[in-house]
């Protein structure tokens, strides 16, 4: 069965796998399952992207990864989050993916995509890849799962401490959105009948910076092995204050609170803020193969700050 | 394979293991559906979709799953190629509202209401200058990527140049607007320099184009017909069940509710006698059914009963004391041929085979030399591992093969051999050999993978058999990573050993590598094909695992044992403090690779670098050099005929071009001779008809073709004289290159061949002067030249990320002259591509448990894209070959051999960092960084 609901309220009530853009959908449901369809494409709300009178962005959840990484206000308010919308996946895939298709896609795991491997977000009772090949999976270590989580645009907005709208739920932001991780079935909290419609991202704090940072081995179009997103503030000569998020390191992205209030009072200098990166890793459980990922952590963090301090700060200085 | 060398040529010796182990003969264990209950399948939930297809209103009803590709497909648009499936390669991509979308990941429902324009739309009116620029910029080999790509260029040139007019971009945002695009071919350099010239306006114009590769209309129009995309009527879909255990004995099939359900019409087992699995993805039956929907529905039906064994993955697994031996009957097990020649007996101590020790010379002296070197500290020595690579062509490995009665067939092949695979399915199924016809068209890439009798062809040729219904069988990008071939991996220790003097005084390479379930693995030649002859203890031994079976891929043992080598000889001259490249010129007594030091040694990159591990700061460039050596082959039998017909001149053979550029080879040899342009000549190739042409593989199509069209030209142009004398009464009339001579003045050839009446010679290979190397065995004679390359890199290592970055390439090519100086460049480039991929990114990983593949797509199993190659100069020297009727071999491998080497050696001068193993991923980069 498929059904073209046409509003989000409809598309709640109806029974079946969301599809949006479907450009995870597809190739899962070729591969793993199929089932009944919620398809949104008639869908007609949720499309757009709207400046909020009080400051802040709220984006509609079927909004194209193009279209925010294109979009005015958000490339001025939110410039770190637009590369990150930018750089991620392929022209192609942005052109069709959407915000809300990118917060919920499934792991990129290749057990979970495997057809061999009944692993436990498929209903399994074993983590395939922890006692198997991991190079590419957590390490840290959040949940019997060593899955990573997919989602750029998810980590990035963990640092904007970003607001939703659900039809069906009652879950207000991205992070409870994404949840902490321990349920090794889910890759995001939504239940069933409940639909995501729209993504608010907070008023910048005048002046911030931010940026964003993957680390891949080829130039392009490739899933990271970590990413970061940074946001600074800067008073004087110190940060006054400061919000990372990163990915691909755990079973869902992360805050570094730590580092975040260790920042604090550092002096603005790419040096200060360098030496105090390998702060990033703490508290990391590598597995036995991911323990290269902690550097490498260290080290996106370190760029991602280096390059918001030297980035334009939003609305002047 | 022992004791079949005479009848199988090179590259001929193996086929895929599930079809070695006995299947598929006649006689094949196979059902079909009674007529009574095959019915067509029972009709499945359809979705009504109204689109603008190509400015044309069309209705169409499709599944909720069906993806876009599928459905444009399924209307005859076939421009449109299904790559990976999973948005990755991009060779699907269509405009969606004018904007470029993979159609493999969209649901066809939503064109609905939709404008959709693929390929066949582009260059109706007249080409977009976008496909002009990439036929005459030749940004394109196989072609297979190519429709994909043209449509994201011209929508990326159409909205640059409203927003900036005629500027050149620069060829990084090409890179990024393309960056969605993967071209296994590498044909990267070129389509970078058509969409910044299409975006200058270079190709705005809509004069007469004239593409130096001849068939590159067709290709960036989607006009070219691979196998995949050939429709005939009646045409069933055939799918394989792939075992999902890497070692297992299966104890019961049962297939009976798959048979039943509607649509299935036939199925055939697969398992060889002994019912043992032997790699995870080995092919226990196939089926054939109306459509590919239902085959794989009806796969999900068969019940399977197996004892799963512990499987052996690794080379120390299977090496272990009391490992269960894989093949306890050695070689009569049927082990297939992972090597490019015929396999050689060799004993068997459990799952080790060999060793394998023919190109060892004075093996006891060469060990005593690196003795006492190593007492004196003059000798350099490693241990070097190297990954499984897959071939992973874009087409897939697919096959139709349809029967005109009990004793003719006609398969449709992507294959490298269409003469061979001719000969081959004769012989396998009883036929006489000119009632098999094969036709390959147009084939999306091979890389070596394609060069075998494998079971894409004999599932759909047996299927159809008992379907009594044409059957097609494709294999999806999981099963072409899985099966469709790979590159065994090495373990190889190498030293090298010098006097005092720095006189090479003995070398040493023990090589253990794992072509999974297939043996033949050799690398220990290429230690024996370059520097000089000092003595050498040359050693290969194969181990065998439960893992699909590897196949001869470009080059095959050379990116492995050239990474080894040529690391090795690096360490040794920074050991004795001098120029890595002296060192090899002082060696090196090949004639082809001496002018090639001259260049190298000029280039500033190389004259202007600092000392190793000069460079201190976060990024760190360094500069390294590697030779490579590799064999001319040729393939004697070759013909190429030829024909004068009203329309022009007509050449044909039972080649085929892979990419390789053999038909342009073919039509550039014989227009040169006439004096036309190259596309005056019409080539007919691909179709096992014409006369014998040689396969695409071995090096050997150049040099099988050259002078074969050489020989036919001048046939002809002897009976143009007889017949030009006659017609005008010449007096003294003898063939010169401008055409026919005679007392007074000469007659073009284009105005002879205007009056011929329909004429036709067939060319023949002559031997080489003073004969080959050794003489033909199995229809391939190695050439008594080793063709010669040296490349310099450039990286930058982010010492930060870990990350290696090839900054420039400059790669010296000796293999004589060049036929067609664009064409040659463009595989050059490729081949250096492919060993960008084998050196940084490549890799074919499996479950290490249950041997499963873990990178079974395009995102996972990463081959370069278009942003991580560099400029790339090629050079060539086309001095030597003067033996060889052409004064040419062939470079396809030759050029893939190298790049491994000199960027581990450039990496080595940028951070003093000796890499050992590949890939160079940013794990092992910052890992060798802190150690």
């Amino acid at each position: 069965m498929i059904v073209f609901p046409t509003d989000l309220q409809q598309a709640a009530a109806s029974d079946g796998t969301i599809r949006a853009g479907g450009t995870d959908l597809m190739e899962r449901r070729h591969a793993l399952a199929g089932g009944e369809l919620v398809d949104l494409r008639d869908v007609e709300d949720a499309r757009a992207i709207e400046v909020l009178p009080g400051g802040g962005v709220r984006i509609g959840a079927l909004v194209t990864i193009a279209a925010v990484a294109a979009d005015d206000a958000v490339r001025a308010g939110y410039p770190g989050f637009a590369q990150a919308a930018g750089g991620l996946a392929t022209p192609q895939i942005r052109a069709v993916g959407t915000i809300g298709g990118n917060l919920l896609q499934r792991t990129r795991c290749w057990y979970f995509r495997s057809p061999e491997a009944q692993c436990l977000k498929k209903g399994g009772s074993t983590c395939y890849a922890r006692a198997g090949d991991h190079l590419w999976h957590a390490c840290f270590d959040l949940s019997p799962c060593a899955a990573v989580h997919a989602s750029t645009l998810g980590m990035a907005l963990l640092a904007y401490d970003a607001g939703v709208e659900v039809v069906g739920a009652p879950i207000a932001t991205v992070n409870e959105l994404l949840g902490d991780g321990g349920d090794p079935m889910r890759d995001n909290q939504l239940p069933p009948h409940a639909v995501l419609r729209t993504i608010v991202l907070p008023p910048p704090t005048r002046g911030e910076r931010s940026a964003y940072m993957r680390a891949i081995s080829r130039a392009r179009a490739e899933w990271p092995l970590v990413e970061v997103l940074a946001r600074i503030g800067v008073q004087g000569d110190t940060i006054a204050w400061a919000k990372l998020a990163v990915g691909g390191v755990a079973n869902v992205p992360l805050r570094l609170t730590e580092l975040e209030a260790a920042l604090v009072g550092v002096p603005a200098q790419p040096e200060a803020l360098i030496a105090k990166a390998s702060l990033a890793s703490e508290g990391a459980s590598p597995l036995p193969m991911t323990g290269y990922k902690l550097p490498l952590l260290e080290a996106a963090v370190a760029d991602a700050l280096e390059r918001a301090l030297a980035s334009e700060p939003v609305g002047g200085a | 394979m022992t004791g079949s060398t005479t009848r199988r040529g090179f590259l001929r010796g193996g086929v895929g293991a599930a079809i070695v182990t006995g299947a598929c003969r006649p006689g094949v264990h196979g059902e079909v559906a009674p007529e009574s209950t095959a019915p067509q399948p029972t009709p499945r939930e359809r979705v009504g979709v109204e689109a603008a297809i190509n400015g044309e209103a069309r209705t169409l009803e499709v599944e909720p799953d069906t993806t876009a590709l599928e459905a444009v497909r399924g209307l005859g648009l076939t421009g449109s190629k299904h790559g990976c499936g999973h948005g990755a390669c991009g060779a699907c991509t269509m405009l969606l509202d004018d904007q470029p979308v993979v159609s493999c990941l969209l649901p066809a429902t939503a064109l609905h209401r939709r404008k959709l324009r693929t390929i066949e739309d582009l260059g109706r009116a007249a080409l977009h200058p976008v496909q002009r620029a990439f036929a005459a910029e030749d940004a394109l080999q196989c072609g297979y990527c190519t429709p994909g790509f043209v449509v994201e260029a011209t929508a990326f040139h159409d909205r640059w140049r409203a927003e900036h007019g005629t500027e050149e971009p620069a060829a990084d945002t090409v890179a990024a607007a393309l960056a969605g695009h993967l071209c296994r071919c590498g044909a990267y350099a070129s389509i970078v320099r058509a969409v910044q010239a299409a975006c200058s306006g270079k190709y705005d114009g809509t004069g007469p184009l004239r593409p130096p590769r001849i068939e590159a209309i067709e290709k960036v129009t989607g006009a070219a017909v691979y196998t995949v995309d050939v429709r005939v009527p009646g045409m069933l879909h055939a799918k394989a069940l792939h075992a999902p255990w890497a070692h297992a004995r299966l104890r019961r099939v049962d297939w009976s509710k798959a048979l039943a359900l509607p649509g299935v019409r036939g199925v055939i087992d697969l398992m060889p006698p002994t019912k043992l699995v032997r790699f995870a993805g080995q092919e226990i039956l196939a089926i054939a059914a109306v459509d590919e929907a239902t085959a794989v529905r009806a796969l999900g039906l068969v019940e399977l009963d197996a004892d799963v064994l512990p499987p052996l993955l690794t080379i120390e697994e299977s090496l272990a004391p009391g490992a269960a031996r894989i093949y306890p009957n050695g070689d009569r097990g049927k082990p297939s041929n992972a090597t490019e020649g015929p396999l050689l007996p060799e004993r068997w101590h459990g799952n080790r085979r060999g060793p394998f020790d023919l190109f060892s010379k004075r093996a006891d002296k060469a060990q005593r030399a690196i003795e006492e070197a190593r007492s004196v500290g003059t000798v350099a020595q490693g241990s070097f591992r190297t990954q499984v690579q897959c071939h992973t062509p874009l087409e897939p490995h697919a096959a139709v093969a349809a029967w005109d009665g009990p004793h003719r067939l006609t398969v449709y092949l992507s294959t490298q051999a269409v003469q061979a695979m001719g000969e081959d399915i004769a012989q396998r199924f009883g036929l006489r050999h000119e009632d098999v016809r094969i036709i390959a068209q147009h084939v999306g890439g091979g890389f070596g993978g394609k060069a075998t009798l494998t079971s894409e062809a004999t599932i759909a040729i047996e299927l159809a058999r008992i379907c009594g219904a044409p059957v097609r069988y494709a294999l999806d990008r999981r099963a072409e990573i899985m099966i469709g071939g790979n590159r065994p991996g090495a373990a190889i220790d190498v030293a090298v050993a010098t006097d005092r003097a720095g006189e090479m005084v003995g070398m040493s390479a023990k090589a253990t590598s794992t072509a999974g379930v297939a043996v033949g693995t050799i690398t220990s030649i290429m230690f024996r094909i370059i520097y000089p002859e000092a003595p050498r203890d040359l050693r290969d031994e194969d181990v065998v695992t439960h893992a699909p079976p590897g196949k001869p891929m470009r080059g095959p043992g050379g990116p492995p044992a050239f990474f080894a080598l040529e690391s090795t000889i690096d360490e040794l001259a920074y050991a004795r403090g001098e120029d890595p490249l002296v060192v090899r010129k002082r060696w090196d007594p090949n004639p082809a690779r001496k002018p090639l030091y001259a260049w190298a040694q000029a280039l500033p990159a190389w004259r202007d670098r600092g000392a190793a591990g000069d460079d201190k700061g976060r990024y760190r460039r360094g500069v390294g050099v590697a030779a490579g050596a590799w064999f001319a082959f040729v393939e004697p039998r070759s013909r190429v005929q030829l024909e004068t017909t009203p329309e022009g001149l007509v050449a044909s053979c039972s080649t085929q071009d892979i990419g390789n550029g053999s038909r342009t080879t073919i039509a550039s040899t014989i227009a040169a001779r006439f004096g036309l342009r190259a596309d005056e000549v019409f080539v007919r190739i691909g179709d096992s008809r014409y006369v014998h042409g040689p396969m695409a593989g071995g090096s050997r199509s150049t040099s099988s073709l050259v002078g074969t069209c050489d020989d036919a030209c001048t046939q002809l142009q002897d009976d143009l004289v007889e017949l030009a004398s006659r017609r005008w009464k010449l007096r003294g009339a003898k063939p010169v290159a401008e055409g026919v001579r005679h007392d007074k003045g000469v007659i073009p050839w284009r105005d002879v061949l205007r009056v011929a009446p329909p004429m036709l010679v067939v060319g023949r290979r002559h031997r080489d002067k003073g004969g080959y190397f050794l003489p033909p065995l199995a229809g391939i004679a190695p050439e008594d030249y080793v063709a010669s390359s040296l490349q310099v890199a450039q990286v930058e290592v982010d010492t930060r990320l870990g990350r290696v970055r090839v900054v420039e390439t400059w790669l010296g090519v000796g293999v004589g002259r060049i036929v067609s100086p664009v064409l040659a460049r463009s595989q050059a480039e490729g081949g250096v591509i492919q060993g960008i991929g084998y050196a940084l990114y490549e890799e074919r990983r499996l479950d290490p448990r249950a041997g499963f593949l873990l990178t079974a797509g395009l995102e996972d199993y990463r081959i370069p894209g278009i942003g991580d190659i560099g400029p790339i100069h090629v050079h060539f020297d086309e001095h030597g070959y003067e033996r060889v009727p052409g004064h040419n071999v062939g470079l396809g491998e030759l050029v893939t051999l190298t790049p491994a080497a000199a960027i581990a050696n450039a990496v080595y001068h940028a951070t003093k960092w000796r890499p050992r193993e590949l890939p160079l991923r940013p794990d092992r980069v910052l890992e060798g960084l802190r150690a």
